[in-house]
């Protein structure tokens, strides 16, 4: 039931938002702030409960195992693994088709919705000062995508999971139509229809499944676990696995459908850039680990070697697209498609330490990429421009902000001590064996990453000023951070730093799910 | 006649008898409000009468009329649709240069018509209901006789209704000569058991042609988007509900009684039409700039979505169908509606042009428009979604790959001239002049709430089906064999 | 009720039989009236002598001269009332049927019949009352 508060939460108070903003202005965003904190203190109660002693990970009969070292993984998973299913919670919905509402919630699971909630946070704080308009048709919007991303993070009925997956997606698009830049709607029109194609496509092969399995079992069931359970021929498995990949992938983003990622990124709003880099994205992710490497276990080996080199193209042309980019937003977008490529790699390595990986890998990216977004809206906030052209030098200025940026520039690059670096090792680490040429294109993508984020930082931050006739000096323009920034960017940075110096937490709630997982792809 | 059989034919004698009443009305001078609360009036007690039909289930009249679930059920759907166009039009004629009153003669015709068609077992109460509901929608198509476009509209379905009507008789001509009997279930037994009846095919491809007509089907669609722009906005909202519910209704009856499956010849027509529909109508809506053309080419491709449902030909398809064309209608009603409530007396609101900003000037309407349209285009929450996802759901059942696949390829392209829409009513604009205050205040905010209660319906219909979806089956059940 | 329809129940017999060859009659008949027509046609067209005046080419209006345009605007009083002609005219057709069936149909037919005619009655208030048949202005 607790799940279902904390998804309703959202929504009502995304309602409550859009309602009270008709009469009184200015309430909005309290709300939003209200509603997203609850959810926060729920999630955190739930991460303390689970973390520390009284769930189910201290009765777990499996010692917390060396993660880093593959050799001693073999042992640690047994058939009989307990279940790694924290809450389970099931009500019916449509019984004649067999859709319940079932949410059920396991490590990774928790890890991403607390992630969703700590941007969510993030996001709205970030629009605090920025959105002046239509606030509580804003917040309705912000706060029905986080209920969305949420939701698909939870469901486990299919037919919820589709019905969350395109719940998220209207908002979204309003939250670029309305608020994005100047070239909103060609970002907003792109954005929809790759998500909603790939979406229907999802649908298709979920529609497949349930009839494949109810001819099987017979009884017609949406039920995750109840799916889970049918086995499918080898064509049938690798038709509808290409069906839920085509959504995944075009959520991911991988390289030939990432299209619609750098403008929808660079059009929207803030908050929108953060939800979309930092939450949206990794619903791809989680979707191919929740369900299409445990539905299809041989036709994704099958494609395993196809997905990484899709995966190490990403992070190439991610990289080298980002070196060249001159719209600052635009540069970060790019440099996603190059994280999330790491994310693709790892995946489809199929091997536990990767899958550790990934998961610290969706959290880095979603933290460190958030507060790029972040500061990039906090400078077109005072110089009314993403062109890295008519910034420079703005160190002077505000030093604070600068410092901050070069945090989390370090932190995208992949220095030790952030948990990017924590996630890209694993990944690589648990690659090498097996795949050793693709893991060394891989790594030396880490140069370029290196390449465009000092570039970036020496274009904003550093270097010369732009002359004035290009950029007058304002006032606003030479502010420094203020307290409400202090407070977005310094959770950030503590977020990612604790990551990097400590991932221990989050490895032993992941490691339930992923040990159940790769316990498929042992031969 | 007995009493039972009376009791099921009770609504259908009702909107007849109101018919009558409008017409003694309009001799006696009575006014525009008086006919339009006294047909309201009538259309409440047609509403008690279907109460009635429910305990007289199934009942046949031979050799004409069966009254069981499936015909229960379409009936229904008619009737509340005709409710709410009903109130549309009393706004929407009040304003206008014609006399109003002879509108409601008609309407209540149509209705008749439409509402016999689905529970006509026999070709001649086919051909009577359809011809009632044409001949009525002749003259409501025009009715705004001044205007250009109603003229042309009108005059092209004349010719073109005509011209169906000549291919359904032609088309029953053949099937009587294979068969030897109109009735639907002689049909069925006269066919010959094994072999194919070259002469029921021909028939039924001639009937399917009149059919594809009446449903605005491609190839047989090139009336639809004058029609739709040239015809008053209630009328144009009752070609698209009612008289489709109509004649998909006597399809499905039809099709369900000779066992249309059997016969790949035939399936096959109805697969290309169906393709072709879903192909045609959303390229085509692409580049319209005028609302009521746009929901003219996008109807067409739903009436092809819609017949992905009607193809496998079993209990899952008839729900799905029934479903599909319950949630299009509520969206379609509440569409149509704004464009009622928008348009002035000189024109119809259809120029896209004329919604920028509509979602700030009036977020209410802007609402209703903006979830109407979402509902087409299939997202969830909406009673659009759930209806689609229901289709491709028998469907995929029956293994209809081609059909399935190009459904949900051309629905991705009709989602874009939908969220062209959306984005026009979201487009920033400078406040526009406040409107004139409601010359009908009662009958504007009751349309409002109208307006806002088939949002609300959507809503429900795409979050809890269940109740909806029980009754659909548990009416669907109700067949005499 | 029984409801008298104009159906025949002859060719459920005939279905059974071959059917290609039962068309066979309608073919050869259906041949024959058209070649008849263009014989008929044809021939007079050779045989017959041919002079051409101005008269001949004249609309025959039984001797009286034809004047001015035939396609001007005429009043729209004629048209409604020689559509009510033809709208009442069909309506006592009707009746032909029925009073051949009278006793057969019994109470029954009667109520039918009644109800009928009441519905042209209203109509025919409606058109009394509308003043289409009011002849001056």
């Amino acid at each position: 039931m607790i799940l279902v508060w904390i998804i309703g939460l959202l929504l009502c108070g995304g309602i409550l938002c859009w309602l009270t903003d008709t009469w009184k202005a200015g309430y909005a965003k309290w709300i939003a702030l209200a509603s997203v904190v609850a959810d926060g203190l729920i999630i955190s109660a739930l991460l303390v409960h689970f973390v520390t002693g009284t769930g189910p990970q201290a009765v777990s009969p499996y010692p917390a195992p060396q993660v880093t070292t593959p050799s001693a993984e073999p042992h640690a998973a047994s058939p009989h693994a307990a279940t790694p299913w924290l809450i389970d919670y099931r009500n019916t919905w449509i019984p004649s088709f067999g859709i319940s509402l079932r949410l059920s919630m396991d490590g990774l699971s928790l890890i991403l919705l607390s992630l969703t909630i700590f941007l969510g946070l993030l996001a709205v704080l970030s629009s605090w000062k920025e959105i002046s308009e239509r606030t509580g048709f804003f917040y309705f919007n912000l706060l029905w995508t986080l209920a969305g991303i949420a939701g698909v993070f939870l469901a486990t009925d299919l037919f919820l999971f589709y019905f969350f997956w395109e719940v998220m997606l209207v908002p979204m698009y309003l939250l670029i139509l309305i608020w994005g830049d100047s070239n909103r709607r060609y970002a907003a029109y792109k954005f929809f229809l790759f998500t909603q194609a790939g979406g229907l496509l999802m649908l298709l092969a979920i529609l497949a499944l349930y009839f494949i399995h109810g001819r099987q079992s017979g009884t017609y069931t949406f039920d995750y676990f109840a799916i889970l359970q049918s086995t499918l021929s080898p064509t049938a498995a690798r038709w509808i696995m290409l069906g839920f990949l085509a959504a995944f992938a075009v959520k991911l983003p991988v390289v030939p459908l990432h299209n619609w990622l750098p403008d929808a990124h660079s059009e929207a709003p803030t908050a929108g850039s953060i939800v979309l880099a930092g939450l949206l994205l990794k619903t791809g992710a989680y979707g191919i680990i929740r369900f299409v490497l445990p539905f299809f276990p041989q036709a994704s080996t099958a494609i395993a070697p196809w997905a990484m080199l899709a995966g190490v193209i990403s992070i190439v042309y991610g990289a080298l697209l980002a070196f060249a980019q001159t719209d600052l937003k635009r540069l970060i977008a790019y440099t996603s498609v190059s994280h999330m490529g790491f994310v693709l790699l790892g995946i489809f390595a199929m091997q536990e330490t990767a899958m550790q990986g990934v998961v610290i890998q969706l959290i880095a990216h979603g933290i460190s990429t958030g507060a790029l977004f972040a500061i990039a809206g906090m400078i077109k906030e005072r110089l009314h421009t993403r062109e890295l052209a008519r910034m420079g030098g703005l160190q002077t200025s505000m030093p604070a902000m600068g410092n901050l940026a070069m945090v989390f520039a370090m932190a995208s690059l992949g220095l030790p001590l952030f948990g990017n670096f924590i996630a890209e090792f694993l990944i690589l680490l648990g690659a090498f064996p097996q795949y050793a040429t693709l893991v060394v294109i891989a790594s030396t993508a880490l140069v370029f990453s290196a390449l465009y984020c000092l570039r970036m930082m020496m274009r904003v931050f550093f270097g010369p000023a732009a002359p004035p006739t290009i950029t007058p000096p304002t006032a606003s323009a030479q502010q420094d951070i203020d307290s409400r920034e202090w407070i977005i960017l310094g959770l950030l940075c503590v977020g990612i730093v604790l990551l990097g110096l400590y991932p221990q937490p989050v490895m032993d709630l992941a490691k339930e799910t992923i040990q159940q997982l790769t316990l498929n792809f042992r031969i | 006649m007995n009493e039972l059989q009376f009791q099921a034919l009770l609504p259908f004698i009702v909107l007849a008898a109101a018919s009558i009443l409008v017409i003694l009305s309009i001799a006696f001078g009575r006014s525009h409000t008086f006919i339009q609360v006294a047909g309201f009036g009538m259309m409440c007690l047609v509403v008690l009468a279907m109460w009635l039909v429910r305990d007289a289930l199934p009942r046949e009249i031979a050799p004409l009329l069966v009254v069981d679930g499936l015909g229960a059920l379409f009936t229904g759907l008619i009737i509340f649709s005709v409710l709410v166009i009903g109130l549309l039009s009393f706004i929407y004629f009040e304003e206008r240069e014609e006399n109003p009153k002879e509108y409601y003669i008609l309407l209540f015709l149509a209705t008749l018509g439409s509402a016999v068609l689905t529970i006509s077992r026999h070709f001649i109460s086919l051909f009577i209901g359809l011809e009632l509901l044409s001949v009525s929608l002749y003259a409501l198509i025009a009715y705004l006789r001044t205007r250009n476009n109603a003229v042309e509209a009108g005059m092209k379905y004349l010719m073109l209704a005509a011209l169906s009507s000549a291919f359904l008789l032609f088309g029953m001509a053949l099937i009587y000569l294979e068969t030897g009997s109109m009735e639907f279930t002689g049909i069925a037994r006269g066919l010959p058991s094994s072999g194919t009846p070259i002469l029921f095919i021909m028939g039924m491809g001639f009937l399917l042609v009149a059919i594809g007509f009446k449903l605005a089907l491609a190839p047989f669609h090139l009336w639809a988007a004058d029609v739709y722009q040239g015809a008053p906005s209630p009328v144009t909202v009752f070609i698209a509900t009612v008289s489709k519910t109509g004649v998909f209704a006597v399809l499905l009856r039809f099709a369900q009684a000779v066992h249309l499956q059997q016969y790949p010849a035939a399936m096959t027509i109805v697969v290309v039409i169906s393709v072709a529909s879903m192909i045609v109508g959303n390229l085509l809506a692409l580049q319209q700039q005028n609302i009521k053309r746009l929901l003219a080419y996008s109807s067409i491709a739903h009436f092809g979505y819609l017949l992905v449902a009607f193809l496998p030909g079993d209990a899952a398809g008839a729900e799905a169908g029934f479903f599909y064309l319950l949630a299009y209608s509520i969206t379609l009603l509440s569409a149509f509606g704004v464009i009622t409530l928008l348009s002035t007396r000189q024109e119809d609101a259809g120029d896209l042009s004329g919604y920028r900003g509509l979602f700030w000037r009036d977020p209410v309407m802007g609402a209703v428009l903006a979830v109407a349209l979402l509902s087409l285009a299939g997202i969830p929450l909406t009673a659009g979604f759930l209806g689609k996802f229901l289709v491709l759901g028998a469907g995929i059942g029956r293994q209809l790959w081609v059909p399935v696949i190009v459904l949900v390829l051309t629905s991705v392209i009709g989602l874009y001239f939908y969220l062209r829409v959306i984005s026009t009513l979201f487009e920033k604009m400078p406040p526009a002049p406040a409107r004139a205050r409601p010359l009908h205040p009662f009958f504007y905010y009751a349309t409002y709430a109208v307006l806002i209660l088939l949002m609300g319906l959507s809503f429900w219909l795409g979050t809890f089906p269940r109740p909806a979806i029980r009754e659909i089956e548990a009416l669907l059940n109700i067949r005499l064999l | 009720m029984d409801i008298i329809l104009l159906q025949a129940n002859t060719l459920t017999t005939g279905a059974n039989q071959n059917s290609s060859f039962s068309y066979f009659p309608i073919g050869v008949q259906l041949l024959f009236a058209l070649g008849f027509v263009g014989l008929v046609l044809g021939v007079t067209h050779l045989l017959g002598p041919k002079r051409k005046t101005a008269e001949k080419l004249q609309n025959f209006e039984s001797g009286i001269e034809g004047v001015g345009n035939a396609r001007h605007p005429m009043a729209i009083k004629y048209f409604l009332v020689a559509i009510l002609f033809v709208l009442f005219d069909v309506e006592v057709i009707f009746f032909y049927p029925y009073a051949v069936n009278f006793r057969g149909l019994g109470w029954n037919g009667f109520v039918e019949v009644l109800l009928f005619v009441g519905f042209f009655l209203a109509g025919f208030i409606y058109i009394i009352k509308k003043g289409a048949l009011t002849w001056e202005d």
